[in-house]
């Protein structure tokens, strides 16, 4: 310790410059980067900040209006109709997602010519779009065209033919499955990497001692695949907050408008009725909400020991 | 956002049309046309491009995405220079400072006094002119003469009441297999404001007033067409996707020739005749509950120039409006489905053309444009209070269901109208 501060000392030479040339030069190579945030964030997201204080018809001159925007919302019950069918739809589809995918993930983690076979199966509704998986999902929820409702008819399960998309928890029901089908995959392989990276004597340490297989679940993959969990957890929640393709194309935000999500509100104000600066505001709000929930979630999920 | 959702059916591509570059003070204007306008725009625009004169650059918009597409091409400096607009949107357009006013061209054309009314009222904003009638869109019922024939119902008598519109569906029914007495599109708003609201016009009701400032979704006239509806999904003449039916199907479920009756309108006429030309299909009014009645949608476009556009194209595109207005462009329009503006030619333009043609116009001469500032938000709107409603009622399985749709409707449509004025 000694020696290293001692030779520290010595041969460099006390420069207090150098580390600030050394800082200059730095933000001289992040700059390309920072450009890129600047461009593609900052002023598009300040601009939104801007538009939401204005009256601003997508048609003709915008009127500066300062909070009413924000005033509004509270009185809008769309909004929260929209906000509290959101976060329904978050909480059961990163269950079943993050579920489906954790499964995935430990039956596919060892190596292997037919485990490789499989995760590609797993993953390949992933690289679909989410527009042409909604189309694809719309026609097989058709009563008329389509594959479920008859099938279910063959197989007995009714005796008429059901509109799936007309009720509300069929309808539901129907997008969430579509969603862990096509998103699981990706999950599943954030998942895999955090599984891969645990040494194998942890599990066999814990097996020579007879612990069971839940309990090296509980108590040795689950603590060890920490932070890809949170990466997982994140990136499903911000993504399940933001949903609007699905909704808008399978199921119009219907039956009876319980389906609109809180971005398909923000379309309708903006685009629909053409209200832009009330439909900056909405969106400003769910940056925040948004923001609030992913920081809860990483402290969280905070790995302590590594902390310290 | 549109009248009637035909987008899916129809080009979403756009079509460029060219033509050889004309000689002499040779302009070339870029144009948009809504999709609706897909049948009637290109054979318009081939036609004038063959003159050598002018050219016209035409692009054809999703129905769905031309108000926002315009709106930010318009931002970005680059509207198109002329725009046949969904005449719905003409007021708010010109009020937004978009439109060049075109008073002085449309009273200097020797027949103003024949175009359309309806357009012109539309088209003029404080007693200036920024839009003049451009294309005819009526609403009516098809019928599919070949399933009239198979159930023996007499194929040239189309229904006109809502009892033989029913019993005429409930005959074809009989015939299973696939096979439907009627079909409309449950989940659309812009459909149903098109052939829905004339059977309620139709029985002298309405369900918005005349000033666009009251909801009358509670009207007996609303309540009892929306009742009809009702009865026939419940008897199961109409196909389950109906309900679901957000206007992808609207053309489709006729054109198709498994259904015996479908409200449908003027472009359904071109879209038939140049797609399907074996399908043996009648038209008929959309009638009332009493012999005798009957209404249309007065719907179509008027033709509006951009207020950016530069005045050495005004020519060129004053040149493509009258060719439009000359027999040879209104012959045109009419052979592909739109109604005719131009009242004083109408003689010659139907001469040779069978009596739908004739029935398009006359419905829409008898037709009605509900105009009211927030139309989007309670007609168009997939989430709107209209379309909400209706869906709702129309698949009640009880009539307090039903009642109970509307009165949570209406409370909805006159909060909005409320908020808006």
């Amino acid at each position: 310790m000694t020696v290293t501060s001692t030779s520290t000392a010595d041969h460099a030479p006390p420069t207090p410059r150098k580390p600030r040339r050394a800082g200059w030069h730095g933000l001289v190579y992040v700059l390309p980067a920072l450009a890129l945030v600047a461009v593609f964030f900052l002023v598009p997201l300040g601009m939104t900040v801007w538009m939401s204080l204005h009256d601003w018809p997508l048609l003709g001159n915008p009127r500066w209006i300062g909070l009413a925007n924000y005033d509004r919302m509270w009185g809008d019950a769309g909004f929260w109709n929209a906000m509290r069918f959101t976060a329904h739809y978050t909480v059961v589809v990163t269950i079943g997602l993050l579920g489906v995918a954790m499964g995935l993930a430990l039956m596919v983690q060892s190596q292997g010519r037919a485990i490789a076979f499989y995760r590609t199966i797993y993953f390949l509704p992933v690289v679909t779009g989410f527009a042409s998986a909604s189309l694809l999902w719309a026609w097989l929820s058709n009563v008329d065209a389509g594959l479920f409702s008859p099938a279910a008819q063959m197989l007995g399960m009714t005796d008429r033919r059901v509109n799936l998309l007309a009720h509300f928890d069929t309808a539901f029901w129907s997008v969430t499955v579509m969603v862990v089908w096509k998103m699981a995959g990706f999950y599943m392989v954030i998942l895999m990497s955090g599984l891969q990276s645990i040494p194998s004597d942890y599990e066999e340490a814990a097996r020579i001692d007879g612990a069971s297989w839940f309990q090296r679940f509980r108590w040795i993959t689950m603590p060890l695949i920490r932070q890809p969990f949170a990466l997982a957890l994140v990136l499903c929640v911000s993504g399940s907050m933001l949903a609007f393709d699905q909704f808008y194309i399978i199921l119009n935000g219907g039956p009876r408008n319980q389906t609109v999500t809180a971005v398909y509100k923000i379309f309708n104000e903006s685009f629909v009725s053409f209200r832009l600066g009330y439909g900056s505001a909405l969106s400003v709000v769910l940056l925040v909400i948004l923001m609030v929930l992913s920081a809860i979630q990483l402290c969280l999920l905070r790995d302590k020991g590594a902390a310290k | 956002m549109n009248f009637r959702t035909l987008t899916s059916s129809f080009a979403l591509a756009t079509l460029g049309l060219g033509a050889l570059p004309g000689i002499g003070a040779a302009e070339t204007f870029s144009l948009w046309v809504r999709s609706d306008g897909s049948e009637f725009m290109p054979p318009l625009v081939e036609a004038f491009n063959a003159m050598g004169e002018h050219e016209a650059n035409l692009q054809i918009v999703p129905v769905d995405e031309l108000v926002q597409r315009y709106a930010i091409a318009s931002a970005g400096g680059s509207a198109p220079d002329a725009l046949s607009l969904d005449l719905i949107y003409t007021p708010a357009f010109a009020e937004a400072g978009q439109l060049r006013d075109m008073t002085d061209f449309a009273q200097g054309l020797p027949y103003f006094d024949s175009l359309s009314p309806a357009h012109l009222s539309v088209g003029t904003v404080n007693d200036r002119i920024f839009g003049v009638p451009f294309s005819g869109d009526a609403s009516f019922l098809l019928w599919n003469k070949d399933l009239y024939e198979q159930v023996g119902l007499d194929p040239e008598a189309g229904p006109t009441t809502w009892a033989e519109i029913a019993d005429h569906a409930s005959a074809i029914s009989e015939l299973g297999d696939e096979t439907y007495g009627f079909y409309f599109s449950g989940n659309c708003g812009g459909c149903n404001i098109f052939t829905f609201a004339p059977l309620i016009w139709a029985t002298g009701d309405s369900m918005l007033s005349e000033d666009g400032r009251t909801a009358m979704l509670d009207s007996d006239g609303t309540v009892a067409a929306i009742d009809f509806y009702r009865g026939m999904v419940n008897e199961g003449l109409v196909p389950a996707g109906s309900q679901t039916d957000s206007g992808a199907n609207f053309f489709a479920a006729f054109a198709n020739g498994n259904v015996g009756i479908s409200p449908s309108g003027s472009f359904a006429i071109g879209a038939l005749n140049n797609n399907y030309p074996d399908l043996n299909y009648g038209v008929a009014f959309l009638p009332g509950q009493d012999e005798g009645q009957f209404s249309s949608f007065a719907g179509g476009d008027n033709f509006v120039i951009s207020a950016g556009t530069d005045d050495s194209k005004i020519p060129a595109i004053e040149a493509f409006i009258e060719f439009a207005y000359s027999l040879e462009g209104q012959q045109i329009l009419v052979a592909n489905g739109a109604v005719p503006v131009r009242s004083d030619l109408a003689e010659d333009v139907f001469e040779g053309l069978d009596e739908r043609y004739l029935i398009s116009a006359e419905a829409m001469a008898n037709g009605r444009t509900p105009y009211t500032t927030v139309f989007n938000d309670i007609i168009n709107s997939r989430n709107g209070p209209w379309i909400t409603t209706l869906n709702r009622a129309f698949f009640a399985e009880s009539e307090e269901e039903m009642m109970q749709a509307i009165e949570d409707g209406q409370a909805e449509m006159q909060a909005i109208i409320d908020a808006a004025y």
